[in-house]
């Protein structure tokens, strides 16, 4: 904010400021209200994970441990062989951020800035692959990459990312449209080719959006089941998604495992945004010059 | 600020790459063993053979049970075929191994329902075993004939039987003493069987129901199980696979089942139904209902959660007497996927498998009805009494196979049943209505 | 024109990879799915051409085929409008400098970040008419709560009403994209003396249009392919989409046609039904869009 010049603006500064204040504490109350509504679910999460069978079965049930059995945690990491498949997840999200955030800001980039012939055609075609259900390509996707020798190794999982994801295409372009055509053809006047644009002015003015598909990319792989268990074959490769199914079964299922092992696979997720997002509100800090 | 913004997603990258590149490696590792493993197993037919067997059983309760069954086959088959033990996820594992059939590599031998065994094999899913029976015809005769036929497609078999189960009524002896009934004698007949729920049931001052006696809404042996059981065992398909759906039998079951609804009220049945939960808040072992259809397998649960109740088990009622105390199960087969590559060693595994050995192991641990004769009969797990009855019970049980021709039957016949029971259509409207929907289906798919 | 031709040299060489990627892992399955759809294949025995009969079957044979379309498009249009908004709305919250801002992202993301089968699960219980959480906080301010996995008319509610929980998913592009909002347009609206309200739509939405596009397409799309809450949030696992159909997504019967009674060329036709569905509804939605999107870049499109 810039320093008022006048005194009479001063004055109006000044009330704007408590006006402001006061709805600052509006919006955080109704925040809190939402806040609770929101983390309740965990708390029911949370709570099942540290009680033992016998309490999470009785009837009527109760709302928090009425015994904490930490150990549930230690027995969910250790029988759930979480410690291999968490490696294995975080292998292939690492692999999956890096393909992503590589090929999608740099093929968003030709359909957003550069005119080309059949342009349209093909961004229409890349928005009507994003409406194929899955499952109908499963088999002759399967059949491919099990051709290529693929199935069984990771490479169906992390391969693919490195040829553009539709929706995060469409997404950076739409974000690409946004930053004003100008920083292009001045780039352009001091003999600046595409590469050079893309890569030193877009990406680096996108960076909100490269973190948000960064995130999302990283969620996705951390969160995939059908890929892993369709093309990996041996326990030892399994991702931790597929791990958390063995506390569940026909006969009996484990609730306070499973919350247990699905609140530590949930904890990286969740601290990579927390630590992240600053990043969505840099651009912001430096515009109004004023902190939160 | 910017400075340290960059070096902080520098070092992140660097990390992420580094990462990338260890593990890489890592797996590079792993494919190169395998790769360098798979033509022995083409060139020299006499090394050991590796079997992947691929189950749904990762409980901590189940896994340990099976790979001790495979260890020991394992033992006795040193050098020559060695299983290794998949476990993939209930469900999936079956969309998992259907699409590596298609690209054929399928796994060597895999757990499925056996229902649909059938349907597989017309399907071209899994492997006629006709020619390895042609060599061991005795292993047939470990299994109850109607067990056996479900196998079957055009007279060859195409999986062996792992487990079944049958469904009994289970019911509270306390209580029909409480009521004056002689605890030893469970009712025969449906009509009877509605004397003694109405004897059983309990209101308070109120008039609002503490206790229910019996209701045929409380899962375990629903209503089109009883519509079935009223119908002479018969199911929703004849013998020539056409719908036998709306039959005057299966109306009398279904308005049997609406007699509770009337006399109880949809509401308290509803009320009922909200509260329940399993282990102790199962309504039977929390003495909310004095009868219980279910799974034999339920009696696990009395034993761990109803600490000193006194059950007695009965099989399924009947029409009259006479007519069969029919009852309905399911189960499980072993089978070899359709081009998988060692079909006589995965012969001999499911074999042994399905042997008296392996199967009373099995069902001494699980308390499951195994599909062998001889194991389920085993002479120590036959003192238990309710095991004992449940193994005779399965000659009054019937599993239902699902044809392709009707694969969506269900579907079909589900919506019905629920408005039936709701009391949006009759009873005689809904299942002609279902049976002209399922002929269409059958029709449409060329049964 | 000679830089006119190196330019559009330069756009394809910055598709390039996409169409590769196209050509290689979707275009080929695309085609046989499509060809699948005028057979009888059923993955492993037969694969025969049967002309348009699945296409015939699917609009006079098959009553759940409508029944099903019918339960996706009353998702779709509560799911589409309700989310969207509540993301829109949560980002301008979230957008505001209040102490501990952080944390309270991080709680309203949160949600969106559990997936798989568990959250399925834990809203079961949640959702549960006696003992859930649901009807519990329903009871104190006196309603009494409806049992909605069992009640065939509360089940679709109950699913959307699961769904708006997790909508902060989409608040993410929202924030990065206000925050490219230079501050001193709200401070001009202030200036003129524009409430909250108008400023909201005034200001912050006409400068965010290109997001709110993305987010409404996308939410579309991905609305029409709901079918795994239908799958698992049955009271019996034995019969997905009960109670009476509620739950059957056409997703859910196309899954159940393909992998359960293995008519995978009857499930492939309805996938293309749908799949022109959606194209035609996203054409509209790209038209339209010509009215009311506004690009900073200048771009048309």
């Amino acid at each position: 904010m810039r320093m008022p010049a006048t005194s009479s603006s001063r004055s109006y500064y000044r009330s704007r400021r408590a006006r402001k204040r006061i709805a600052n504490i509006v919006i955080a109350i109704v925040l809190i209200g939402l806040g609770i509504i929101s983390l309740a679910p965990f708390w029911w999460m949370l709570s099942t994970s540290l009680k033992s069978m016998q309490e999470i079965m009785s009837f009527p049930p109760t709302k928090y441990p009425h015994a904490i059995i930490w150990s549930n945690y230690e027995h969910a990491w250790v029988s759930g062989r979480l410690s291999r498949y968490a490696l294995n997840t975080l292998f292939l999200s690492c692999v999956g951020v890096f393909a992503h955030v590589l090929s999608n800001t740099f093929i968003a980039y030709g359909f957003a800035k550069i005119k080309f012939p059949g342009k349209n055609f093909l961004f229409s075609l890349m928005l009507a692959t994003m409406m194929i259900p899955g499952f109908c390509t499963l088999i002759p996707q399967y059949i491919l990459f099990s051709k290529l020798h693929w199935v069984g190794t990771y490479l169906p999982l992390t391969i693919p990312g490195f040829f553009g994801s539709a929706f995060q295409i469409f997404m950076l372009r739409q974000f690409y449209l946004g930053i004003p055509n100008d920083l292009i053809e001045a780039a352009k006047i001091d003999g600046a080719n595409h590469f050079y644009i893309w890569s030193r002015i877009m990406v680096p003015l996108a960076k909100p959006a490269v973190i948000v598909i960064a995130i999302m990319t990283f969620q996705g792989a951390w969160n995939d089941f059908l890929g892993p268990l369709l093309y990996v074959n041996k326990e030892s490769m399994f991702n931790i998604q597929i791990g958390l199914t063995a506390f569940r079964s026909a006969e009996l299922t484990q609730w306070n495992y499973l919350m247990a092992a699905s609140l530590i696979a949930l904890a990286p997720v969740i601290l990579l945004f927390f630590f992240f997002q600053r990043y969505f509100i840099e651009g912001m800090n430096i515009s109004s010059g004023t902190k939160g | 600020m910017k400075k340290v913004n960059k070096a902080a997603i520098a070092s992140l990258v660097l990390t992420l790459t580094t990462g990338v590149l260890l593990t890489g490696c890592g797996n590079n590792g792993d494919k190169n063993a395998a790769a360098s493993h798979a033509p022995e197993d083409n060139n020299a037919p006499k090394e050991k053979v590796v079997l992947d067997f691929w189950t749904f059983w990762g409980s901590e309760t189940r896994r340990p049970l099976i790979e001790k069954i495979i260890d020991d086959f394992n033992k006795a088959h040193e050098g020559k075929i060695e299983v290794k033990h998949s476990y993939y996820p209930y469900g999936d594992i079956w969309t998992k191994a259907l699409a590596q059939t298609a690209a054929g590599n399928p796994p060597d031998v895999i757990v499925n329902s056996i229902e649909e065994a059938g349907l597989r094999a017309a399907k071209k899913q899994n492997t006629n075993l006709a020619e390895f029976l042609a060599k061991d015809p005795d292993v047939k005769d470990r299994f109850r004939e109607d067990l056996w036929n479900t196998v079957l497609y055009k007279d060859d078999p195409y999986a062996l039987p792992f487990t079944t189960d049958t469904r009994m009524m289970f019911y509270n002896k306390t209580a029909f003493k409480e009521a004056g009934l002689d605890p030893d004698k469970f009712p025969a007949t449906w009509d009877e069987l509605e004397q003694v729920a109405m004897k059983l049931d309990k209101k308070d001052a109120k008039g609002k129901y503490t206790q229910i006696g019996y209701a045929p809404q409380f899962a375990g042996f629903d209503a089109k199980s009883i519509a079935v059981n009223f119908d002479g065992g018969n199911g929703w398909l004849d013998d020539n696979g056409k719908a036998n759906i709306s039959t005057p039998n299966k109306i009398e079951g279904f308005n049997y089942v609406q007699r509770y609804t009337d006399r109880l009220g949809q509401k308290t049945i509803d009320e009922f139904k909200a509260a329940f939960g399993s282990k102790e808040a199962n309504p039977f072992i929390a003495g909310k209902v004095a009868i219980w259809p279910d799974a034999v397998t339920f009696a696990t649960q009395i034993r761990d959660f109803g600490k000193g109740m006194d059950v007695g088990i009965a099989p399924i009622p009947e029409t009259k007497p006479g007519a069969g105390h029919w009852s309905a199960g399911g189960g499980f087969v072993v089978e070899i996927p359709a081009g998988a590559k060692h079909p006589a060693e995965s012969w001999e595994f499911i074999k042994y498998l399905t042997d008296t050995a392996a199967q009373t192991y099995w069902a001494k641990m699980n308390y499951d009805n195994v599909a062998n004769v001889q194991a389920s009969n085993d002479p120590e797990l036959i003192k238990d009494p309710i095991y004992k009855a449940s193994v005779d019970n399965l000659t009054n049980t019937r599993v239902y196979p699902r044809p392709a021709a009707a694969a969506d039957l269900f579907k079909m016949l589900d919506p019905q049943v629920d408005a039936i029971l709701q009391k949006k259509v009759t009873p005689q409207e809904g299942l002609d209505q279902a049976q002209k929907d399922i002929s269409d289906l059958i029709a449409q798919n060329g049964g | 024109m000679s830089l006119e031709r190196k330019d559009a040299l330069w756009g394809y060489v910055f598709v390039l990879p996409w169409i590769v990627g196209f050509l290689v892992f979707t275009f080929g399955p695309l085609l046989f799915s499509l060809y699948a759809s005028f057979t009888n294949y059923d993955i492993t025995s037969q694969m025969d051409w049967v002309g348009i009969r699945n296409y015939r079957n699917m609009f006079t044979h098959d009553s759940l085929f409508w029944k099903s379309l019918h339960n996706t498009l009353y998702y779709v249009l509560f799911n589409v409008p309700l989310t969207t908004f509540a993301a829109l709305l949560l980002a301008v919250t979230m957008n505001q400098k209040i102490p501990g801002m952080r944390i309270f992202r991080t709680v309203f993301y949160l949600p969106s970040v559990l997936a798989g089968v568990a959250v399925f699960y834990l809203w079961m219980m949640l959702l549960n008419p006696s003992t859930g959480l649901v009807n519990m906080a329903l009871g104190w301010v006196g309603i009494d709560g409806p049992a909605w996995m069992t009640d065939p008319n509360w089940t679709k509610p109950a699913v959307i009403l699961m769904k708006l929980w997790g909508a902060g998913g989409g608040m993410l592009l929202y924030l990065a994209a206000l925050q490219g909002v230079p501050e001193h347009l709200y401070e001009a609206a202030e200036l003129d003396g524009a409430s909250p309200i108008r400023r909201f739509w005034h200001v912050t939405v006409p400068m965010i249009t290109p997001v709110i596009f993305f987010e409404l397409v996308t939410n579309l799309i991905g609305a029409f392919q709901i079918f795994q809450e239908g799958y698992v949030m049955v009271q019996d696992q034995s019969t997905p989409g009960s109670p009476m159909n509620s739950l059957l997504f056409f997703n859910l019967h196309m899954f159940l046609k393909a992998f359960q009674s293995f008519q995978m060329g009857y499930a492939t036709a309805m996938a293309w039904f749908l799949f022109i569905v959606v194209i035609v509804l996203t054409l509209i939605n790209m038209a339209l869009s010509k009215l009311w999107v506004h690009y900073e870049g200048g771009d048309n499109r």
